[in-house]
Formats: structure tokens, sequence, C-alpha cells
């Protein structure tokens, strides 16, 4: 029988409810996430996977390609790998050296492309790009994983499991660039694509044939150095292995700039969390899948472990709250109600933290693909927000008095409502979190204060008439035009905008880091501050040789694989 | 980044214009729509940073302002300035999207084809613009429809110079005045689609728009560069 995606719209959780720091801070990736969705597009369309080059040394530095074939076209990674000082790795984007660096190529490249690349890639944002590079990256490896893998495999066997989950990955990425950055293709250029269409799934291609080459580097070194006496990593170790990422405040400011895309995305998941609340007789299938989970998030939970002692008091909290969800289960009285999934989310939303009711959302949307995956195709934005010179001022007054109360409700008249600000570092661009008093630049503040911006022009609308039209407004005060576009290009995006204060003392960039990084479908975040954190990506996923597997789509919540002498 | 020849992509020309404005003292709402305007004349084979240059620096210098008021001859400056094209594009196309009327005129615009950008960047069809500078050159631009226009000018003097123009914008069926001369026609979409493959050419100026650029950029210090986001400074596991 086939799922009905009837909603009620009463099951749609409201945007002040979602759209608030502290649960955004708190998400967990999705079914409809990047990752998710596009390892799905892969099986799907059978892409299928190539080497196409592999010119390093017995260090394993030099030059290699690798392949994706998609039925219409082929993208190929380019990976350069050096030898750099120790006392010059670092993550930060201030970094001058990387142990990889990476493009993703439209098509594949000729020998003139590599050349082009090798005089450029290596120094990242110091080179120029073109229109056939679609993204730029770079990684640094995990030294002590990396080379106990290496030398494991050279002697036979199979790398310490317990060590691999405890680091998860052979390399970290440091930043992922693309959508036309230092010279690379417009987004545009590629938004028509099927397989491009979705927000990131090229960076993220990018990144899954990048998690690819750590493997193949790692076993291609231990073959050099063992001879026929090395192995390779057996497959369920293998897919354990995902990429490492660090990241920082870069991606915040994309997340305030692009609000009709945030709106989508959300809406999206929302929009899926509602529609299986909304069963009211689900499919034994689908709730024995989300029992069986529930029961295996223990061992995910008690891999994931952190330094930082917010996040672990959140883990430890989070193991208790889904012991109680598991005995909750067990009374079948509870499930067996109508709207079971409805009654789920309630008592979870009732009785747990945000942390748990957000990984139960993850949950309880993980069984429904038939019924939610459609919604995957819905996140991406082609829209430019356009200024409504004739709208009358009258209903712009309505529009920010209806939608920004939780702006102008703010009293920012406070010094700690005011307490920090966005700006632009001179050191390679880097978006940096000042506060205010204290570091240079209030005056060169990025325009990412949506909470002010909107109660200063609700203080300067207040003293105009509303018989005059926003573009007259406008011309009189062109320093609002900024915020009421915005505002114009949001009403009718109700999650568009965080509904919280981004200058507030007590604001935590970590928080909108984590609802992006969600959203790409990482996993394991490893807060190290509260302006950047460590996760993995493709934790779990199926390796381009396990792409046909049955069970390629199950990697939501993965666990450490049996250890393998 | 620098160079005298370079290639960019439309999202930076969006990046570093849209902050070059802001550079220039330009509200960040107005640098926006100007930014969109030079992404209209990159895909259209421009090079923006020449099309942009004029109106930048005369707002730097002070020669221009940003202060517009309307009487019943159209949009002027209300000081003894020129009009920055910067302002006099916004205020253009926002009157025309409110229906006020079917002619408008705009005097002594400093870089009028940022104006014509303005018009194409908000689609603005079956309007045409013409005007004639201060060298006396007269200049025509059609916007038709569907993506396509068309320029005519009886000048030798490339249009992307042409400056302190006074202005009159009115509908393509009016045609109560015709420049004569060369006619030279652009389909925006298929000259966007080559941009796509090839990127954007700037050339001598792009060094003082990025210089305007830069005024957002905070400098650096030992403090700044220590709290900022990241590992610390070096990372061995």
């Amino acid at each position: 029988m086939p799922f009905s995606n009837k909603l009620d719209e009463a099951m749609m959780r409201r945007p002040e409810q979602v759209m608030r720091l502290d649960r955004m801070g708190s998400s967990f990736q999705t079914r409809l996430s990047f990752m998710r969705a596009l390892i799905r597009r892969m099986s799907k369309d059978q892409w299928t996977f190539e080497r196409l080059r592999q010119d390093v040394d017995d260090n394993g530095f030099g030059v290699s390609v690798y392949a994706a074939h998609t039925p219409e076209r082929t993208y190929s990674l380019i990976a350069f790998t050096q030898d750099i000082p120790a006392d010059m790795r670092t993550d930060r984007v201030i970094a001058e050296v990387w142990d990889a660096t990476f493009n993703l190529f439209d098509g594949v490249p000729t020998q003139e492309d590599i050349d082009y690349l090798a005089q450029n890639t290596p120094t990242q944002e110091g080179g120029r790009y073109r229109p056939s590079e679609l993204s730029l990256a770079r990684a640094n490896k995990s030294l002590r994983l990396f080379e106990h893998v290496v030398s494991s495999l050279a002697d036979g066997k199979q790398p310490d499991v317990e060590l691999l989950a405890s680091v998860g990955y052979l390399m970290r990425t440091t930043a992922v660039y693309g959508s036309g950055k230092f010279g690379c293709a417009d987004r545009a250029k590629i938004a028509e694509r099927d397989e491009c269409k979705v927000s990131f799934h090229m960076e993220l291609l990018g990144v899954y044939l990048i998690r690819w080459f750590t493997i193949d580097l790692a076993e291609t070194l231990a073959k050099r150095r063992g001879g026929d006496k090395a192995v390779t990593i057996e497959p369920n170790i293998c897919r354990f292995i995902g990429v490492g990422n660090s990241t920082g405040l870069g991606m915040a400011p994309f997340l305030l700039k692009h609000p009709v895309l945030i709106h989508n995305w959300v809406s999206a998941k929302e929009t899926a969390l509602a529609r299986v609340r909304s069963i009211e007789t689900p499919h034994n299938d689908t709730l024995c899948s989300f029992v069986k989970a529930v029961k295996q998030l223990p061992q995910h939970l008690s891999e994931w472990r952190v330094a930082d002692e917010v996040q672990s008091d959140r883990i430890e909290k989070l193991e208790i709250e889904i012991a109680k969800l598991s005995g909750w289960c067990e009374d079948e009285t509870n499930l067996a109600k109508p709207y079971p999934w409805n009654g789920i989310y309630q008592f979870v939303e009732d009785n747990f933290s945000l942390e748990c009711q957000e990984m139960v959302v993850s949950l309880i949307i993980e069984p429904h693909g038939e019924l939610v995956d459609d919604l995957a195709d819905t996140m991406f934005a082609t829209t430019v927000p356009l200024f409504e010179a004739d709208m009358p001022l009258a209903k712009l007054k309505t529009i920010v008095k209806d939608y920004y109360a939780w702006a102008t409700d703010i009293d920012f008249s406070l010094p700690e409502s005011q307490h920090h600000f966005w700006y632009y570092s001179e050191d390679k661009l880097e978006p940096r979190f000042g506060s205010t008093g204290v570091d240079e630049g209030v005056d060169q503040e990025m325009p990412l204060a949506i909470g002010r911006d909107a109660d200063d022009l609700n203080e300067q609308l207040k003293t105009a008439t509303g018989d005059i039209t926003v573009g007259e407004f406008a011309r009189q005060f062109p320093q609002f035009r900024h915020i009421i576009r915005r505002i114009q290009n949001t009403a009718l995006r109700p999650y568009a905008e965080v509904q919280d204060n981004l200058l507030g003392e007590a604001m935590r960039p970590l928080d909108l880091l984590r609802f992006k990084l969600a959203f790409f479908g990482a996993s394991k975040f490893d807060p190290k501050s509260d302006l950047w954190t460590r996760i993995s990506m493709y934790q779990g996923a199926p390796m381009p040789n396990q792409l046909t597997d049955a069970n390629h789509d199950d990697w939501a919540f993965p666990v450490r694989p049996k250890q393998v002498a | 980044m620098s160079s005298q020849q370079l290639t960019i992509s439309l999202n930076e020309v969006l990046f570093f214009f849209t902050r070059a404005g802001f550079g220039v003292n330009a509200p960040i709402g107005v640098s926006e729509d100007f930014a969109r305007s030079n992404i209209w004349l990159g895909e259209n084979g421009f090079d923006p940073s020449l099309c942009s240059i004029l109106s930048l620096d005369y707002l730097d210098e002070k020669k221009s302002s940003l202060v517009i008021e309307l009487d019943d001859d159209g949009f002027r400056c209300s000081t003894n300035q020129y009009l920055s094209a910067l302002q006099a594009s916004v205020s253009a196309v926002d009157w025309i999207k409110s229906n006020k009327g079917s002619r408008l005129t705009i005097a002594n615009v400093d870089s009028p084809l940022l104006v014509v950008a303005s018009l194409g960047a908000n689609q603005v069809d079956d309007w045409q613009i013409r005007w004639t500078d201060e060298a006396g050159d007269n200049y025509q631009v059609k916007m038709v429809a569907d993506s396509k226009w068309q320029v005519i000018t009886n000048s030798d003097n490339i249009i992307e110079r042409s400056k302190g123009a006074n202005m009159v914008l009115c509908s393509t069926s009016d045609d109560d005045e015709i420049v004569e001369g060369e006619v030279r026609n652009f389909d925006s979409a298929v000259e966007k689609n080559k941009i796509l493959q090839t990127g954007v050419s700037v050339n001598e100026h792009w060094d003082t728009i990025y210089a305007y650029f830069a005024r957002c950029l905070v400098k650096s210090t030992a403090e700044s560069r220590a709290s900022g986001a990241g590992a610390g400074l070096v990372d061995t596991d």
C-alpha cells in the first residue's frame, strides 16, 4: 500500500519554535540531508566511479584523479598531495599549506588542465580558477590514524577499529569552496543539471571523492610498503571511515545571507516531519524499524565522545533520554494508538531535551523514504530577491508587525543586545565575530544584524505615513533599502529568519554551524569552542563499490564495525 | 587579488562590487543593486570595472552625490554635483516599477550606462533610454523583450565612458527623438551562457575596484587572529 502524503497543517512546527538558536544548535542529519540524498541519487542512477590516475611517490606525494560518471556526464576530482612542515599544519582559514588540495573538475581534465591547476590549487586562495573547476578544497591528515592504517595494512592486519572510531577519518577538510569562489564556476553554469540542482551536491560529491581518495591512498602506500603481505581495508571497516571537517565562522554568514534558501531547506524538513506525524495508521515495518533504530542508538552515542563539556553533558543526557524512550516504546499501548508518530514526537517534546527532540525528528522521518524523499528535490532556491518599490508603506508596516515581532521585541538599547558584530578580516577574508568595544571593525560590520536592522526600520516606519510607496520611503531613507528588500522576500517564507538576536552576548555561532552542517548530513559534532567544530562526513556511507548494496541508504546513525584480525 | 587582466565569476562580481559600493559610503542596499547591475553588464560581455570605475571614483571624490530629489522635471541631484548613477539607478527602477508614469528624466548622471544596466538587471522591458552626455555624444538604448536590447550611437567613444548625461527614459513606442548611428544588438541570455563558460574579464580598473572593496576589511591583529574561529595555530593530531 503506498503512503499517502496527506498532511495535517496543525502538525507543522511553528517558525518561532524551529528557528531558534538553541534548537538549531541541536540539529541532526535526516534522510533529506544533502549527503544522504546524493548517495541515493548515485545508487538510483547507477553512477560509476573510476580512478583515472595515481602518480604518487612512496610517501604518497603527487597527483591523482578520480572520476564519477553519471548517466549524462563525468566529474573528476583532481588531488595534489605534498609534504608540509609539521609546524604549519593548521585547520584555520589563514593556513598557507595543506597535506592535500583538490578541485572538482567539470569533465575529465587534460594534462594541460592538470598542469595549470598544479600551479594554483596547492596555494588555494592564492590561486585563480576557471569555470571548468566546480569546487576547490583542501585537507590535512589525521597523522596518528593515517600512519596507523598504512602500517597496519602493510603488516597484513586490519586497523584498530577502536582507534579508527575515536577519530573517524583519515583526512579532514578545512574548506570546500564552490559557487564562483576564486573564479570557479558559477552555480548558474550547472544549476539546471539534475544532479546539481539541490544545494551543495557538487561540493559534497567532491567530498565523497576525497573520502575515496584518502582510503585509496592509504591502501596504495600500504601496498608499496608491505608488498605481497599488505592487505586492503575490510569492506565494513572501509564504510565506517568518513571524511573529517573543521568548520568555522565562514558558514554563518552564508546562512544569514540566503534566507529564501534556508526557508526551503527547513520547510522541506518540517513538511517531512508533519507528513509523518499525520499518519494515522502506520505500516508495522516502519514502527519496527524505528524501535530497532532506537535500540541501536546507545552504541552510536557511546561512540560519540567529545572533549567539549557542554556537548559532552548533552550527549550524556541524550543517552539517558534515549534509554527512557526505548522503555516507553516497549509498552505496546503507547505505539498502538492512532497517530503513533505524533504520539512519539509529543512524548519526546513534552519530556526530553532539544537534543533528544531533534534526534527523534530524524529517527521518525528515517523509515518513511517513500513518503518524504520527494522533498529533498525542493531544497534549493533560484530566486533573486527583488525590491518591491510599489508596495504601499502601510503593507510593509503590517509585515514588520506580523512577522518581525521577534526582532522588534528585543531591546537593542541594552549593551548586551549589541555585544557582537560580524566582520571580514583582511587575513584571507576570514569572517570573524568581534566584540563591541574590544575589537576594531564596528564601522565595517557585515550587514548581518537582521534583528537590529528590522527594529531600526520599525522605529522609522512609526514616523512615516502609510500612504506612500516603499520606493518613495527608500528614496528618503536609503539606509533601509537592504532590510526592506529582505523583509519583502521573507514575509511569505516563514522559516527564512533565525528568530534570535545574532548580536547578543549569549549568541553562539556554533549553533548556526551545526544547523547548517546537519542539513549537509554531518554527524559526530565535536565542538572545539563556540566558534568552530569538527565533524564527520559520510561515516557509514557506502563506498563506490557498495552503492548497489541493498543497505546503501542505511547510515543515519552508524556504529563501529567489529574488529577483524 | 589584483591583476592587470583577470577573469572573475559572476558571484565575485556580486561579492566585490557590493562591498566596493559600500566602500565609497553608498548604503548597503543601494550597493547590492549596483552589484546586480554590474552582473548584468558582465553577463553581456562588458568589463564591469570599466563601467563602474567613474561612478565609484566620483562618489569617493565627492564629485557625485547620492542625494536625489524628484520634481516635475524628473530626478536631479539636490546639490551642485553629478547625480551618482548608484542612486539614479535604484530611483529610476523604483519609479518605473511603481507605475508612476511613462516618461522620466534624470539630470546630470555621472555614469549613464549603470542606469541602463539597472533596467536590464530588473528586466524592465519595452523602455528606452536616450541621453546626450557632456561630450555631446548621443546614445539610445532600447530594452526590447526576452532579454534582447540594443545600443544606437553616433559616437566613436565607447558607451562605458559616457559621463555627465541628461537622460530620458520612456516607452520604446515613443519615437519623438531617434538617435541615428551604429546599432549593436545584444541578447542577454545568449551572452550569459557564454560568460558562464569563460568568466568575466576585468582589466586595468580592477585594482581600484578591489581597493574600494578592501575598505570593508578589518585590519588583522595578533589578538584578532588568535580569537578567530578554527583550531589552534598548529594541529598535529
